[in-house]
């Protein structure tokens, strides 16, 4: 993969993500547009990682990967610093969980350089999820005003509270009691995260066990969001796995969780788009031992996905077809987080509140 | 597949902007407030790609454009007739997120014999009005919106983009001689706007950087005498850092390039009323500092 000379025959979008991973030596005009597609899917901090050391950078791209690369120093110093103030309320009585990217940070995982922070994920027994919340509006951490509506959402249907913020701080806090939603088809007990869960060297947090972390990832990916442009959520994947490949047993722990928790679905997407995009090492075997989806789904996912995941062209608004294929990913979404007897009314409550401010907000401008 | 744009590219010193439009008035709007721009290969480096197009067809009744940078609409349409405005204001925004290779102060630049007049003000302080009539007077044009400091070498680039002058500084600076100002928009969001454009020789000199020998912050206040004090070097490093648009980004950079400015910079605080009076005064100032 070190081979520069082949690269001019390569695409856009292979080449990003090849760049994740190799520095690459491209002309100017390749990188401008290596850099708006890295913009475009939040991978731009990933590419400078990799490639800002690389001596024979055009002056140019050097600049914009060194932009990139303290954007990101700054995403982490923020998450950090609000990691710090979040210690204190951790007391020892039951464990606090970091989901994601701070335990990618604070376990100084090699994958958390150049990767955008956007908030903080907590995950803390249900049965402690009031003391928690309580702990940090105590402390000055305040809840975004909700209608009753969406607040009851997030209690009764979600797996996390609604977002918490500490006034003047830009980093949100969402505290979780599961990594999937109640409501959803994949919904399972979370207790054993907890009993599996390790203490982070030096803080006071936790982390989820290797295979977990990976599992977290792929459900995290495949089923919560609609998909739109999130191929880094793959690159995380590819992160984790290349993080513990080769540590003894991580592959057959890994199918054996994922056979317990049934999340063989999501974890068998998960290493097949890394190993495809990013030639994650994944060894065959490990694949052979999950149980695959349905032929008619892997046609349908091999479809869709690159579609809503990998980022278009840059230069025009999206085309139909990728409107389309993102509908479809959010209806797939929408599916998997609760049954349509509950997802009918919901999704109507919701178009109907859009429609309402939309003409709200016409009143309003044809007023000014 | 795609078919491929025809950017038109502008190469304003510290940066290269390319923007692609169907829209006529825009692009004679551009020929107007950027009269010095050689024309350029479109598919060159550019750091901020953009299109503007007119929202979809069926909404004649309210026809409006929209800014495409890669792929996403980060922000609301404008109407359709105050393009300029929307691909001016939306292309600093783009700029401000991507330029953190430099410390990029909210300020006017100016210049003589490569030695710099940095104005950093909060908007609504008469910077941009001050930055116009000094370059009348005679000095180098650098930026108005942006000032851009390379910590690598403590100098500060060109960025020559056109003035936007706001409601009633259109007038004053367009009543002074040599004053080229572009269409007004009128009523935007900011209110009226129009473009002051530099003079060529600063357009040619886009590349040329500048020491910087004076920092003034200036406070224009209808009627006011002129009043002008020194600012002490720590104070004066944080109203550098606060005027930034990436000061916190940049991080311990950030923090060494505002206090050794600061440090080797004089600074002062200008309260005027009258702009000759206070372009007279900054003369001196700037004669005294050297």
């Amino acid at each position: 993969m070190t081979n520069h000379a082949s690269t001019s025959d390569i695409a856009d979008v292979p080449l990003l993500l090849m760049g994740l991973r190799t520095p690459l030596a491209i002309d100017e005009a390749r990188w401008e547009r290596l850099l708006r597609i890295g913009r475009l899917t939040g991978l731009h901090g990933r590419l400078a990682a990799r490639n800002l050391l690389h001596p024979e950078l055009p002056p140019p791209v050097r600049r914009h990967l060194l932009s990139s690369a303290r954007v990101a120093a700054f995403r982490s110093q923020m998450l950090r610093a609000e990691l710090f103030h979040l210690a204190p309320l951790c007391r020892n009585d039951f464990p606090v969980i970091l989901l994601k990217g701070s335990a990618y940070v604070l376990q100084r995982r090699r994958m958390a350089e150049g990767r955008f922070a956007s908030d903080i994920d907590l995950l803390v027994p249900r049965e402690q999820l009031r003391v928690m919340e309580d702990r940090l509006k105590a402390a000055g951490w305040q809840a975004q005003k909700l209608d009753a509506y969406d607040e009851r959402y997030y209690r009764d249907w979600s797996h996390e509270t609604p977002p918490l913020r500490y006034p003047g701080r830009t980093l949100e806090v969402d505290l979780h009691h599961a990594i999937t939603p109640v409501t959803g088809r994949r919904a399972f007990d979370p207790a054993t995260l907890f009993n599996r869960s390790q203490p982070i060297p030096g803080t006071p947090f936790y982390a989820l066990c290797a295979e977990d972390q990976v599992l977290h990832a792929c459900l995290h990916c495949f089923n919560d969001g609609d998909l739109e442009l999130r191929v880094r959520e793959v690159v995380d994947i590819d992160g984790l796995v290349r993080e513990y490949a080769d540590r003894p047993g991580f592959w057959d722990r890994l199918g054996q969780r994922a056979t317990e928790l049934r999340l063989e679905r999501p974890l068998w997407y998960g290493l097949h788009y890394a190993h495809k995009w990013l030639a994650c090492p994944v060894p065959g075997s490990a694949v052979a031992a999950l149980k695959q989806p349905p032929a008619l789904h892997r046609r349908l996912m091999d479809m869709l996905v690159p579609m809503t995941m990998l980022p278009p062209s840059p230069d025009h608004p999206p085309a139909l077809k990728v409107k389309c294929a993102r509908v479809l990913m959010l209806a797939r979404h929408h599916l998997l987080r609760m049954p349509p007897h509950m997802l009918a009314p919901h999704l109507t409550r919701k178009s109907l509140r859009r429609m309402r401010a939309h003409l709200r907000g016409n009143v309003e401008a044809g007023s000014a | 597949m795609t078919v491929s744009l025809d950017y038109r590219l502008f190469d304003v010193g510290a940066a290269r902007i390319a923007v692609a439009s169907s829209l006529d008035a825009f692009r004679r709007h551009l020929d107007t407030v950027y009269p010095h721009q050689e024309v350029l290969d479109g598919s060159a480096f550019a750091d901020v790609r953009m299109s503007l197009l007119p929202q979809s067809a069926w909404r004649l009744h309210t026809r409006q454009v929209e800014l495409w940078s890669e792929g996403q609409r980060p922000f609301e349409p404008y109407p359709a007739n105050s393009a300029l405005p929307l691909f001016e204001w939306g292309s600093n925004w783009l700029l401000a997120q991507r330029l953190n290779a430099y410390l990029l102060l909210h300020a006017g630049v100016v210049a003589r014999d490569d030695k710099a007049l940095i104005l950093p003000a909060e908007p609504g302080s008469g910077k941009s009005t001050l930055t116009c009539a000094l370059h009348l007077a005679g000095w180098r044009f650098l930026s108005d919106e942006f000032g851009v400091i390379d910590p690598e070498s403590d100098e500060v680039l060109p960025m020559l983009k056109p003035a936007a002058l706001k409601n009633q500084s259109i007038e004053v600076i367009g009543a002074r001689p040599g004053a080229v100002i572009g269409p007004v928009f009128p009523k935007t969001r900011k209110g009226d706007v129009a473009h002051f454009v530099p003079d060529r020789r600063s357009f040619e000199a886009r590349h040329r950087r500048a020491q910087p020998r004076l920092i003034v912050f200036p406070r224009y206040r209808s009627g006011a005498p002129l009043r002008s004090r020194r600012v002490p070097a720590a104070q004066a490093a944080l109203r550098v850092g606060l005027n930034s648009f990436n000061y916190q980004v940049l991080g311990p950079v950030g923090f060494g390039i505002t206090t050794r400015l600061a440090q080797s910079v004089r600074a002062h605080e200008l309260v005027y009323g009258d702009l000759d009076e206070a372009v007279a005064h900054i003369e001196t100032l700037f004669r005294d500092a050297g």
